[in-house]
């Protein structure tokens, strides 16, 4: 229990750090799994129609986050996400991976990885997904997202808003976005600002098209 | 200044994406004297031409890597990670920022 | 309002009047008109007042690329009139012109001012005497300059954002050939984007009566899949990256393969009075008719280089326009075969080979033109127009800042292409390809190879390129039946009548006075080489005269190339000139570099949305809500106090006091070498280092220089905490893991900055509160100084550190940030009754001021070394390993310092300004300030200073010069508060 102070724990209620900013989006609150995650903004189905014709983006900061270093690390290929049974292994460098995967399952996937780093709270995460993503992401990032360079379940570490962060494409028009969980409020701004500009808006993870785990067509990979 | 650099680990990202590290310096292998101590600390070559040099993948995947470009063109012909050629990496002295990370008012705790 | 009749291809729509106001007067516009054309069909002639000798100026080129109409448009100045699309209710003023511009007082300077605006005039005219440059400097800025920015402007506020796109293709330039280089690039499979700064793609197919073929290309265009950007003018070309200005959206456009297609600038002629309203360029008089039904004038003269002065003569006369005359400066030995040529001729427009424009007279503009030749000598038309077509120049400013070579062409007098970079192409006109057909199939082939080089397309598509690429160079050999127009000639008695011109020497080939006695006082007019920056033939001149005989000097100095127009319309009038006055080849001048931007942007579409990454803790939001005064500190956003940062510094020493200090840098170090790792990094020893135990250390240099410092806890044998500055945690985790990429050592580092708050609970009721939150055994035996203990901190998982930076029994919790508030809330409650305040920043930084405790990067600097620091106790040059620094702190050891960071006190309660010099006796300046502060509690100030290190004894005296005030301080060298550390450590 080395490094027990890194993880969330379950007598405390965990909060993003974009709360205080879906809140004043009109953001309406539920506790899951310790997390105090927005269930409501402007309803399911305004939200939904975000998703499905413009953009819409989800905080999604409560995803349990391990890293894995060294010998530790599973193969993977550089570039390519892999999802495993509930899991995306997100993989930085050969020597260094993050595993991802849904709170609930962040205590199972903690224990079972030989030399894994709790930084559930090191990052925030924000989903996008629509039809007008990559214009959104066009507005903040250089990252080359067309579908001949960012396959789905595409990995890609890089600079974000002018910080560091990583895009992993989970589905044909979905997105998430890691980035560090100091610049929540900052980043919320940011993406709120161009998804505006762009006709879209904040939804709830609870609208978001689910993930399975089945790769999409790849046709560049 | 807006050229791309071909990260080893992520691919081709803006030079913005990426700290500088400076020229490759090795650092002595053994106890050096006053002159190659001061040397290795203080002088650069400044190569106008192909240099070997260290950067940090600084907004994506966290890692040092090695690059050779050319200072007057800024084409860079090849990256690599340490290590993936037989000469020996040699780490050299602090890169850019290291040397003094707490500027002014911003240095505090 | 007089327009032409329907046009086929006119961009206006006579059902739709657009109501705008010019100088507060209304003007009656048609839906697709320009500001330009909408003035210029309601008969206004004069649209500017020029740079400097405010004479007026009219619409030249219509196509955006002269200075000549640039207007104030609902407050922002510098709008291009010509190509500035009509909007119901704008509010359009003139620039640089008092009271009016149709009566500007400042044309005195045209008439009588020229003696004393030489190039260069205001470092000479107006030097003397220098006490009245201040004087000067204001009448010459209220004279001078375009238009006026407000400082204060709510209602233009402007939201921009940059965009950006990759692809495989980016082609500039929306004309026959950039669009039939795009679509073959489409229909290879290319991810293609077309920019254009026109209002639609087509380019000059569009006023030259072949705008439905345009616009076939431009929907074949789209259809093939081609992002097509229209009124997005490229700005510059930045080692593969273009940025494209459309509106509020800054496209930033990295493509692998760009193709330029930027077509040609018609250049103007010189000429006596070649600036006067009513002097314009073919293309602009075309357009105006063409595109907006607008009659550019009743009766013209046409001088021209080549044929397509001819073909404007016929389109114009087509339209209704009188030709009076058309001066061909072609020789009677040129062909005359062309199609151009055979329209001129059947309409029986004369054509005057051999003939050019000797001046242009008239009072507000044009009124008669002397043409002259060698044949009949000279001759004034009586004209309200007078068209002019001095060749075509290619646009190769972005090829050049692409890294394209260009060279000058003998035959055509222009600077043409000579070689491209591998990822650069270009088609059509600016790469020699003029008629419709050779542009066509320029652009076809570029793109086609722009494609191929990215591995599209298949045989047949290679072969056809290929074949395209053969007829292109034989479409190059073709002869350019062009005149080039020779440089202008100085009349006898201008040539000395500059304010500072010495005659010029005769160089070969020099200026000669070509006129008859008779006509040189009519030609005395000015000859204008550059509208922009008012530049005269003169000019250029006097700046050869007086020693500024290179382009790129001449450029400086005259500031000819350096205003709106970019260059567009004088870099090669200047050249010429150049070349004539000095006597060299044109190819021996040279051209001067291309800069971008290339086409004027407003800074606004520059800034973009705001980026500015501001890091904030987890408790962030309570800081606000207890109205925290919220400062960066590096990159960080931190509560500097809560509004009384001398009372929340009391109540750390009288009762306790909470600081949110999420912002240091935490590291954690894991793997069997991690201990080695750190042994190695630091010149202390941290192998030795019990688990639950904590070290403070500092990172030195290879130079011995002090670089961070922190505190370091090991958790367990293979893993350590540690923590660094707060602007210095990305530097410390570049530093660790540059080494061990190098070291390979079998440790792991992940940093958690971001991922764990932390607060510092100090002060003598700290332990009380800390005993309401935990069943941790706080007692001092239990949980002892330098102790790090994990365990549930209000139901959080925490580590605790016992240490005292602020100087008072502390602990430092460090836990998930996710928790942030809810901890901060729990101890804030359970203190309340204890008299715990939270504390800021600054009443921290006094805090540790008292017990001495450093700042990195406040009181040490680059070159400070823990020896100088006064922290010798940190450097174990005892250790057999090496370590980093090791060398230099081994030298530094038996080197002394010459200064040393001390304590200092001030007994009358002066606080002096950190950055003051200290003095030794009588000496000059051997040290500084670094910090200083009235300590309330210790009733005194306290700071800490560099001093000569034979000053560094408890009681030594120092000056300290700060301001003009001497202060004399007291050294002190132990801690101000707490000496001995037993406060810290009960």
């Amino acid at each position: 229990m080395t490094l027990a102070f890194l993880s969330p724990s379950a007598d405390a209620l965990c909060r993003s750090p974009m709360e205080r900013q879906a809140r004043a989006a009109g953001a309406s609150f539920e506790e899951r799994d310790g997390w105090n995650v927005p269930v409501r903004f402007d309803g399911e189905d305004a939200e939904r129609e975000r998703t499905r014709s413009t953009v819409g983006f989800a905080d999604m900061s409560h995803l349990g986050k391990v890293e894995v270093q060294g010998e530790h690390v599973p193969e993977l290929e550089l570039g390519r996400a892999t999802l495993a049974e509930g899991v995306w292994w997100l993989p930085y460098t050969q020597e260094r991976a993050v595993a991802l995967c849904e709170p609930a399952g962040l205590a199972a996937v903690r224990e079972g990885l030989a030399g894994g780093v709790d930084v559930t709270t090191a990052f925030a995460a924000l989903a996008i997904e629509g039809p007008l993503a990559r214009e959104l992401f066009a507005r903040f990032t250089a990252i080359d997202l067309r579908e001949q360079a960012t396959f789905v379940h595409g990995f890609r570490p890089g600079s974000v808003a002018r910080t560091p962060g990583a895009i992993l494409r989970q589905a044909n028009q979905r997105w998430l976005m890691l980035f560090g969980a100091a610049l929540g409020q900052y980043m919320w701004t940011v993406v709120a600002d161009a998804a505006e500009s762009l006709g879209g808006g904040p939804v709830a993870a609870d609208v978001l098209t689910p993930v399975g785990e089945r790769t999409e067509v790849a046709p560049h990979a | 200044m807006s050229y791309v650099l071909t990260c080893p680990n992520c691919g081709p990202r803006e030079v913005t994406d990426f700290g500088f590290g400076g020229e490759v310096n090795p650092r002595p292998r053994s106890v050096p004297s006053q002159r190659e101590l001061n040397t290795y600390n203080y002088f650069r070559k400044n190569v106008a031409g192909v240099q070997r040099e260290w950067w940090f993948h600084r907004s994506g995947c966290g890692a040092w890597f090695l690059a050779e470009r050319d200072t007057r063109t800024n084409e860079v012909l090849l990256t690599e990670l340490p290590g993936e050629t037989d000469e020996a990496p040699g780490a050299g002295r602090a890169p850019g920022g290291v040397g003094e990370p707490a500027g002014g008012a911003g240095g505090t705790l | 309002m007089s327009r032409l009749p329907q046009r086929d291809g006119q961009r206006i729509d006579r059902s739709r009047e657009v109501l705008f106001t010019f100088d507060g007067k209304r003007v009656f516009a048609l839906e697709g008109d320009t500001i330009g054309s909408a003035l210029f069909a309601a008969g206004r002639r004069t649209f500017s007042r020029s740079f400097k000798y405010h004479r007026p100026r009219g619409l030249f080129c219509c196509a955006g690329q002269c200075p000549n109409c640039l207007v104030q448009v609902d407050g922002a100045p510098g709008v291009r009139a010509c190509t500035e699309p009509v909007r119901e209710g704008m509010r359009v003023e003139h620039m640089n012109a008092r009271p009016s511009l149709d009566f500007d007082v400042m044309r005195a300077t045209d008439k009588v001012g020229t003696a004393f605006t030489p190039p260069g005039f205001y470092y000479k005219t107006f030097i003397r005497p220098r006490r009245l440059w201040p004087l000067y400097e204001k009448v010459l800025r209220h004279a001078a300059g375009l238009g006026k920015l407000r400082k204060s402007q709510r209602e233009r506020e402007w939201r921009t954002e940059y965009r950006r796109r990759h692809a495989d293709v980016l082609v500039v330039g929306g004309g026959a050939a950039g669009l039939s280089a795009a679509i073959a690039a489409a229909e290879l499979g290319a991810d293609v984007v077309l920019c254009d700064e026109g209002a639609e793609p087509g380019g000059r197919l569009l006023a030259e009566g072949g705008h439905e073929h345009a616009r076939e290309l431009a929907s074949k265009a789209r259809a093939a899949g081609v992002e097509l950007l229209s009124n997005a003018p490229a700005l510059g070309a930045f080692d593969g990256l273009v940025p494209v200005w459309q509106g509020a959206t800054l496209h930033q456009i990295r493509a692998q393969r760009v193709v330029y297609a930027t077509g040609t600038i018609e250049q103007p002629l010189l000429f006596a009075g070649n600036d006067l309203p009513g002097v314009m360029l073919s293309g602009g008089a075309l357009r105006l008719a063409a595109l907006y039904a607008v009659r550019p004038g009743t009766r013209a003269v046409v001088a021209t280089v080549d044929d397509r002065g001819l073909e404007a003569a016929v389109a114009l006369r087509d339209a209704g326009v009188e030709i009076a005359a058309v001066a061909d400066m072609r020789g009677e030995d040129a062909s005359d075969s062309s199609l151009a040529f055979k329209e001129v001729e059947r309409r029986s427009i004369g054509v005057m080979r051999g003939a050019r424009v000797a001046a242009a007279r008239g009072r507000k503009q044009v009124e008669r033109v002397t043409l002259a030749s060698d044949h009949f000598g000279e001759m004034d038309l009586a004209c309200d127009l007078l068209v002019v077509s001095g060749g075509s120049a290619p646009a190769t400013s972005l090829l050049s800042q692409a890294g394209a070579r260009t060279a000058y062409d003998e035959e055509r007098g222009v600077f043409a292409l000579a070689d491209l970079p591998e990822d650069v192409l270009a088609a059509g006109e600016v790469a020699g390809a003029g008629a419709l057909e050779d542009a066509e199939l320029s652009g076809t082939v570029a793109g086609a190879e722009a494609a191929h080089a990215l591995g599209k397309g298949d045989g047949d598509s290679r072969a056809r390129a290929e074949a395209g690429r053969a007829r292109m160079g034989e479409i190059a050999r073709r002869p350019a039946n062009v005149a080039v127009p020779p440089p202008v000639t100085l009349s006898a008695n201008s040539r000395g009548a500059g304010a500072h011109g010495p005659p010029l020497r005769s160089a070969a080939g020099g200026p000669e006075a070509t006129t008859a006695g008779r006509s040189h006082r009519r030609r005395s007019g000015k000859c204008f080489a550059c509208l922009c920056e008012d530049v005269t033939v003169k000019d250029i001149h006097l700046s050869v005269a007086e020693g500024y005989d290179s382009i790129e000097l001449s450029k400086r100095y005259t500031t000819t190339t350096m205003g709106p127009c970019q260059g567009r319309m004088c870099q090669l009038p200047a050249i010429r000139q150049m070349a004539a006055e000095t006597g060299q080849t044109l190819a021996d001048v040279g051209t001067t570099t291309s800069r971008p931007p290339w086409h004027a942007v407003p800074m606004g579409a520059l800034a973009g949305r705001p980026f500015e990454p501001a890091k904030r803790s987890a408790i962030h939001g309570r800081h606000r809500d207890l109205n925290a005064t919220v400062m960066w500190a590096g990159d960080w956003r931190r509560a500097y106090d809560y509004g009384d940062a001398r009372g929340e510094a009391l109540a750390v020493h009288e009762a306790a006091g909470l600081i949110d200090v999420s912002t240091l840098g935490k590291l954690i170090v894991r793997g069997p070498d991690a201990g080695e790792l750190l042994d190695r990094l630091y010149p202390n020893r941290f192998s030795n280092l019990k688990p639950g135990r904590i070290r403070y250390g500092v990172i030195a240099s290879d130079a011995g220089r002090i670089v961070d410092d922190g505190t370091i806890c090991r958790l367990d044998d293979e893993t350590f905490y540690v923590t660094t500055t707060s602007s210095g945690a990305g530097a410390v985790y570049e530093w660790f893991s540059w080494w061990l990429a190098d070291w390979r050592l079998d440790v792991h580092l992940t940093d958690v900055t971001q991922g764990l708050a932390a607060v510092n609970l100090a002060g003598p009721r700290a332990r009380e509160i800390m005993g309401k939150v935990t069943e941790l055994d706080c007692s001092s035996e239990a949980f002892t100084y330098l102790d790090g203990k994990q365990a549930q901190v209000a139901g959080v998982n925490s580590l605790i550190l016992r240490i005292g930076f602020v100087g008072e029994v502390g602990y430092e919790i460090h836990f998930p940030a996710a928790h942030g508030e809810h901890l901060w809330d729990a101890l804030l409650e359970a203190g309340a009754e204890h008299g715990l305040r939270p504390f800021g920043l600054e009443p921290q930084r006094l805090l540790r001021l008292q017990k001495m405790h450093i700042l990195v990067g406040q009181d040490t600097d680059s070159e400070s070394t823990p020896f100088g620091a006064a922290m010798p106790w940190i450097v174990k040059l005892d250790k057999e390993d090496d370590f980093i620094g090791k060398w230099a702190l081994e030298r530094l050891a038996e080197d002394p310092p010459e200064t040393a960071l001390v304590g200092f006190t001030l007994a009358n309660g002066d606080v002096p300004t950190e950055g003051a010099a200290v003095l030794p006796h009588n000496g000059s300046p051997m040290g500084q300030v670094t910090s200083a502060r009235y300590s309330p509690q210790l009733g005194r100030t306290i700071g800490m200073a560099w001093v000569p290190a034979e000053l560094a004894q408890d009681g030594a005296s120092v000056t300290i010069s700060d301001n003009g005030r001497r202060l004399r301080a007291q050294v002190v060298t132990k801690p101000f508060y707490d000496p001995d550390g037993e406060v810290l450590r009960s």
